[in-house]
């Protein structure tokens, strides 16, 4: 086994489109004539110039305001987003936490839905079956788990999707802001097994708003502005600069 | 970045991850059936019906013996709506599959095999269907359908291959399934599916499937099964070009579109 790590070296995504169809007819006119119509496409950098290292045993905070690219680069960790420049080179497992209410079969039950989840993270079937009960009985969600997941509520989802994401080995760990899930009781429990399960993971990129989490949960801290990097060094440090440009009221920006 | 050395490799990990494929393409099927009553006996109750009347009335009009038209006919359907699927429901593959795709960075080919699985087990229970109507006639050869497997195999290395662009294009552009259903429309009143290749052969009409690809590859799967022995082998080298082309597309399109799969969800 080789050494796990996260290597990004000047990282850049662009998101590119068109604010119509994205249809035959526009994909014709834009090869007939692109240059009358330029205007209608656009283009985003979410990520711009990203380089940095994580290696094995570092706990690593993402921190910054809203559409800073804490998610995009978080995908790009878990080689979902393929960089548009530069190299990402990722070794090890990853787990990724990211969407919680996505990535269900409406139709089939909760059970097959554990099921199915638990193989995608990388479960053998054998593994899967001894560990069904225990995330069942996580869930509380009893008989409910006979019924179609379309019969569920957003927060069922969320505690069906969490037990499966929390019940396995993890490498390398990625998690976006999952904290708010589910009703006060659940909630507290899910910090409980989370604060575990983060405990597990050898690397560790935890992408927050909250400085009490990060500076709990994460020795070095990196600050993105606008998707590149703006800071990156020991949590304390970081958050006290975050907080001290980030508390000047704008009337742009949205509160953390 | 050698994008070839990329595909092989996750053509690699793909085939090593066929415990979620095989599963997901099943469950599939188990999606489509449930709270049916009947359930996947819909497929062979369609199929009767379809053949039975449309078999009856043109096997009258063509003036075809109907024991030896309806397996025929059945075959012939059988094979088409595999390779009809292929090219229309396939263009859906990445777009059902987004909640995966924008979670796990599992290879792309995954989502595709997870299709061939689902529409072969279709293509299955037809066959299913054939065999019981070919036993109904007393015209169920054995070793007919030994002798299939070849193009059976060939006849899913098409699909897989189609499956792969129309995945891909059908994801870049919304408009494929539609131009696709338009097409196959066309094709299946052209090529010998509800008559006889030697229908046209009669009216000097030969070109009308002779440059046909889709009659090749149907004709090495049937020939065998209705109990005519081997197919020529030009219809099999027929065949095997048309894959080789459709896979060499394949490539392209993967090249050119698999890691933009992911934005244009």
């Amino acid at each position: 086994m080789s050494k796990l790590a996260i290597n990004l070296d000047g990282v850049g995504v662009r998101f590119s489109g068109s604010n119509s169809s994205n249809g035959l007819k526009d994909w014709a006119i834009d090869r007939v004539g692109g240059r009358l119509r330029r205007s209608r496409n656009y283009k985003i950098d979410a990520l711009r110039g990203v380089s940095l290292q994580i290696h094995s045993g570092e706990r690593v905070g993402l921190i910054g305001l809203n559409g800073a690219g804490k998610s995009t680069l978080l995908k790009v960790m878990a080689k979902i987003y393929p960089p548009t420049t530069g190299r990402a080179l990722i070794r090890g497992h990853v787990c990724p936490m990211f969407e919680f209410a996505t990535g269900f079969e409406m139709n089939q039950t909760g059970w097959d839905n554990i099921r199915i989840r638990a193989l995608l993270l990388g479960m053998s079937p054998a593994e899967i079956e001894g560990k069904l009960a225990e995330i069942a009985d996580f869930t509380e969600l009893g008989e409910f788990l006979d019924y179609p997941v379309r019969t569920y509520s957003a927060g069922m989802f969320i505690r069906l999707a969490f037990a499966v994401s929390t019940s396995i080995n993890p490498e390398i760990l990625l998690i976006d802001e999952v904290m708010g899930a589910g009703d006060i009781k659940f909630a507290d429990k899910a910090k409980r097994r989370m604060f575990e399960f983060m405990e597990q993971g050898k690397i560790l990129v935890f992408a927050s708003h909250s400085p009490t989490l990060l500076q709990s949960m994460c020795t070095r801290t990196i600050w993105l502005d606008r998707g590149a990097v703006r800071m990156d060094g020991p949590t304390a440090d970081v958050l006290a600069s975050y907080t001290h440009v980030n508390a000047q009221p704008s009337p742009t920006e949205q509160c953390a | 970045m050698s994008g070839a050395d990329h595909l092989f490799h996750d053509a690699y990990t793909s085939a090593r991850l066929w415990r979620i494929w095989t599963f997901l393409g099943l469950q599939d099927i188990k999606t489509r059936f449930r709270r049916s009553f009947i359930g996947p006996l819909w497929i062979l109750l369609n199929l009767g019906v379809f053949v039975g009347s449309a078999g009856l009335v043109y096997g009258a009009i063509l003036g075809q013996p109907i024991d030896a038209f309806l397996p025929y006919l059945m075959t012939g359907f059988v094979i088409w709506a595999y390779l009809l699927s292929s090219l229309t429901e396939a263009s859906s593959t990445f777009i059902v599959a987004e909640g995966y795709i924008k979670q796990f960075s599992y290879p792309k080919e995954i989502y595709l095999l997870r299709a061939l699985v689902s529409s072969t087990s279709v293509l299955l229970i037809g066959f299913l269907a054939i065999i019981l109507m070919q036993i109904a006639l007393g015209r169920f050869f054995a070793l007919g359908w030994l002798l299939a497997l070849p193009g059976i195999v060939l006849l899913m290395t098409v699909v897989l291959g189609h499956i792969t662009i129309s995945a891909y294009l059908g994801t870049r552009f919304r408009d494929w399934p539609h131009a696709m259903a338009g097409l196959m429309q066309m094709l299946f009143f052209v090529t010998p599916i509800m008559f006889p290749a030697k229908m046209l052969n009669e009216r000097n009409l030969e070109f009308i499937y002779l440059f046909n690809p889709l009659y090749y590859v149907i004709d090495i799967v049937r020939h065998p099964i209705i109990g005519e022995g081997i197919a020529p082998l030009s219809h099999y080298f027929a065949a095997a070009a048309y894959a080789l082309l459709v896979w060499s597309a394949a490539f392209i399109v993967v090249r050119r579109l698999d890691h933009r799969v992911v934005f244009l969800l």
